[in-house]
């Protein structure tokens, strides 16, 4: 399969996808009668006043007109702008992108680290101590509620053993950031060779990635000991047993089935995992997108929620294309079925 | 590769190092302080309320006048009665009380360096009367229609009728005065008054400049080197967006943050018996009120909602809900204000005759009602759960039922109105008992909400507003209080406590009507 045409296809099928998650995120949030120009008038916001903001905002035009107005908008680039910040939406989500892809990655790169080679031990030592301690502390990552994870955190590493900095953000309050290249302060600093914004950007990072690797390493501990345990259960492992194989050949061997599966349920696990990490970012202050969509949905930020769910059905997708190609790469099954 | 021991430990000093700097960063700034609030300004100008604005524009923009200051149990308190100079030096009005003019005060001038004159005043009004937003509500409510610049330091106002309350207005932060020289040369032809540029920007005579904002992070305020009553004694202020309000609490207690914004009332029951914290409270303006439609069956008949006032004992509500903090509504003047009067309140808990107001009105067996309530205000769920529960005695059924914020705004704004029984939070910016007649009881009042309307009560405002005699506006005020008690459009609960909490050693902080601290009132020890 000719890896361009396997993009093509799956580019012609993100269209309608896009398409129905916009209509679906316009219709339940028109749906649900709010209508945020009282909000925008204030407390002393008049008929009058309220009427011209509901005019301003295309907020007194039918439900298909504003849906059709917004549509032809967002195909030019232009989501509208937030009637809170009265900036426009996609350069104000665009802003916030790199704070959350750092800590999301880093938090997933750090889960995997844990994550991977914990579940592919405790399939090799199956019924051992080591399976019954990594399953029970999965469990509590499993268990734990994300916010509370958070805050358990702060608790325990600022409040009480004052090892990590406040979640005060990405940066440390007396602190200018560097100028913007990457968007993430880490990258940032280092390009700027300002190593006072570096060790600050690291530090206000170990909390909030920690938190976020708990999360992601519970469900890939589970998953990959599931799934390596099914490929050690499997006919040609078991007939690599038998003829005899060294160990680590049978290792490799299991490994190599038990990659795809494992690559694509990570690949789940990252859009899943953006929920998680929104109330992180909203425990640590880390104005990322989940915070700033978070506070979107709750201010009632028509433009702003409706950019911010499309730009997460967007990166989803562009999530489970990159693990497509991956195993492209890695299975050549896949290549024939693609 | 192996990792060493040291390398561990070293590793593990250097995140404890980095944490150690960050938490005492701050605390070795000289004189700053690190207000953790829910997010930063959304903009600067006094007209557009976005997230954040009313918090900060106060720091920035002050007012022609202010109110007068007296000491009570060991603090300072604003005084409604006194209208003191403040940007305006003196003033002057004509026979009719119609025109108005005001000298300024000179040599005051804005961090930019440029004095203030009686033009900054006319800009920042024309900009209101342009935006028609929130300054041009007060200039309205004030009966302003134009100001002039006659002067460098001379500025006259016209009122289209005489106003009592024109002087408490000025007070306020908006209209606001600009440093209009600064402001002007960011205006273009597409933006006049410079609006995209006040989204990040502040130019004003007050006490405090906005130095620098990141959005959704941080916003940098710096004392302005010019103010004419001297110094703060904060030099800096760090404006930093923590929006979970645990985590502010977390960095109170732990002295990261020396103010954060207003927490519940749990949380402050919990922090009072936290000596890491300062807890204090000082009257509230706005009542915790019940609403009743007086255009929507059952409600449109005033028996019915003075049965409702007999069901319900407010005693109960201070001590389940405020924890014992609050105080009884006795009218829908807060105690604050001045003439308030709770002499005409004449419910109380009295089931009998809230049974037989009901029977009046044709509801012998009592009746059944949903009561909306939101997330507008912390204590609205607890209330309606309440309400609930208490008017059980006169036989009528209440099912609470939770509506988002941006719904509960959107109906209770003027243009709608169609809630029948709901619960709202609505207290007056400006001290004057005739502001709050006029914002919540007249007929066209925009906090009025439950469309209650009484011709005789709209002429009292009216009355009040316009005389500068000040008995007949004493007089229109106790006759309107007597007049809205006996039309009982609200369930009248009780008045919670204004609560803050900061870092132990801060003292100085004065409560406004607008409910917002100026940080030029606060010390530290």
């Amino acid at each position: 399969m000719n890896p361009v045409r396997f993009l093509l296809r799956r580019a012609v099928l993100l269209v309608p996808l896009l398409v129905l998650v916009a209509v679906f995120t316009f219709s339940l949030l028109r749906m649900g009668g709010a209508d945020p120009s009282a909000a925008m008038a204030g407390p002393t916001g008049s008929a009058q006043e309220i009427a011209m903001l509901r005019s301003q905002y295309g907020l007194d035009r039918s439900l298909p007109v504003q849906f059709a107005i917004w549509v032809g908008h967002v195909l030019q680039g232009d989501f509208g702008r937030s009637w809170s910040t009265g900036k426009p939406v996609l350069s104000e989500l665009l802003s916030r992108v790199p704070a959350s892809l750092e800590l999301l990655l880093l938090g997933l790169c750090l889960g995997c680290a844990i994550g991977v080679p914990v579940g592919v031990y405790t399939a090799f030592h199956r019924g051992r101590w080591a399976d019954h301690v990594a399953r029970v502390v999965s469990l509590f990552g499993f268990s734990i509620p994300t916010y509370f994870l958070g805050l358990l955190m702060l608790l325990v590493f600022f409040a009480t053993l004052d090892w990590a900095p406040p979640g005060m953000g990405r940066l440390s309050l007396m602190l200018t950031p560097p100028p913007t290249v990457t968007g993430s302060y880490l990258l940032d600093g280092l390009i700027a060779g300002d190593w006072e914004v570096v060790y600050s950007a690291a530090a206000q990072m170990v909390l909030p990635v920690l938190s976020v690797a708990i999360i992601a390493a519970a469900p890939i501990v589970k998953q990959t000991r599931a799934i390596v345990l099914d490929v050690l259960g499997s006919d040609h492992v078991r007939y690599a047993y038998a003829q005899g194989l060294p160990g680590g050949r049978v290792w490799r061997i299991a490994l190599r089935s038990a990659a795809v599966p494992i690559i694509t349920f990570i690949s789940g696990e990252l859009t899943g995992l953006i929920g998680s990490s929104s109330l992180i970012e909203y425990v640590f202050s880390w104005s990322g997108v989940g915070q700033y969509g978070l506070d979107a949905i709750v201010r009632g930020d028509f433009s702003v929620v409706q950019g911010y769910v499309l730009m997460l059905a967007l990166f989803s997708v562009v999530v489970f294309l990159i693990a497509d190609l991956i195993v492209l790469a890695i299975e050549p099954r896949a290549r024939q079925l693609a | 590769m192996s990792v060493s021991r040291r390398g561990i430990l070293g590793g593990t000093a250097a995140v404890v190092g980095m944490g150690l700097t960050s938490r005492h960063a701050a605390a070795q700034q000289p004189k700053t302080m690190v207000l953790a609030a829910s997010g930063t300004p959304e903009g600067f100008d006094g007209d557009v309320l976005r997230p954040g604005t009313q918090q900060t524009v106060v720091q920035v923009y002050e007012g022609l006048t202010r109110y007068g200051r007296v000491e009570k149990d060991g603090h300072i308190e604003l005084d409604p009665t006194k209208i003191e100079p403040h940007l305006a030096e003196k003033w002057e009005t004509s026979a009719d009380g119609k025109r108005w003019v005001f000298t300024l005060r000179s040599g005051v001038k804005s961090p930019y360096g440029n004095e203030l004159s009686a033009a900054d005043v006319e800009w920042g009004w024309t900009k209101s009367f342009a935006q028609k937003r929130t300054g041009n509500f007060i200039a309205n409510v004030a009966n302003v229609t134009g100001v002039k610049a006659l002067s460098q330091l001379e500025v006259e106002f016209t009122l289209s009728a005489p106003s009592s309350i024109f002087l408490a207005c000025l007070t306020l932060y908006t209209p606001s005065i600009y440093d209009s020289t600064e402001a002007k040369k960011h205006a273009t032809a597409d933006d006049p008054w410079a609006l995209d540029w006040m989204l990040t920007h502040t130019a004003g005579y007050g006490a405090y400049h906005c130095e620098s904002v990141r959005p959704g992070e941080q916003a940098n305020f710096v004392a302005n080197p010019n103010y004419f009553r001297g110094p703060p004694f904060y030099a800096r202020v760090i404006y930093r967006a923590v929006p979970s309000p645990a985590s502010r609490i977390t960095l109170l207690r732990s002295g990261v943050a020396q103010w954060i914004d207003r927490p519940n009332m749990q949380q402050i029951i919990d922090l009072r018996s936290d000596k890491r914290v300062k807890v204090e409270g000082r009257p509230g303006r706005a009542m915790m009120s019940v609403r009743m439609n007086s255009t929507i069956k059952p409600f449109d008949d005033v028996r019915v909602r003075q049965a409702f006032n007999c069901g319900i004992e407010q005693g109960k509500l201070v001590q389940s809900i405020l924890l014992g903090t609050g105080d009884d509504a006795k009218s829908v003047l807060p105690p604050i204000v001045a003439d308030y009067d709770p002499s005409f309140f004449e419910y109380g808990f009295d089931p009998a005759k809230g049974k037989a107001l009901l029977a009046e009105a044709g509801y012998p067996n009592g009746l059944s009602t949903e009561l909306i309530f939101s997330d507008v205000s912390w204590w609205e769920e607890q209330v309606a759960v309440q309400v609930a529960d208490q008017l059980k005695s006169i036989g009528v059924t209440v099912t609470p039922r939770h509506i988002t914020a941006t719904e509960m705004n959107a109906r209770g704004a003027p243009a709608r109105q169609d809630m029948p029984f709901f619960t709202y939070e609505d207290g007056p910016i400006v001290l004057d008992p005739i502001y709050t007649l006029a914002l919540l009881a007249d007929s066209k009042g925009v906090s009025n909400r439950c469309q209650y309307a009484n011709p005789k009560l709209d002429a009292l405002v009216l009355q009040g507003r316009t005389t500068l005699d000040a008995a007949v506006k004493h007089d229109a005020v106790e006759q309107a209080q007597k007049i809205w008690m006996d039309d009982a459009p609200w369930i009248l609960t009780c008045y919670p406590q204004l609560f803050e909490a900061m870092g132990p050693g801060i003292s100085g902080w004065v409560a406004y009507p607008d409910e917002r601290v100026r940080w030029v009132d606060l010390r530290s020890a």
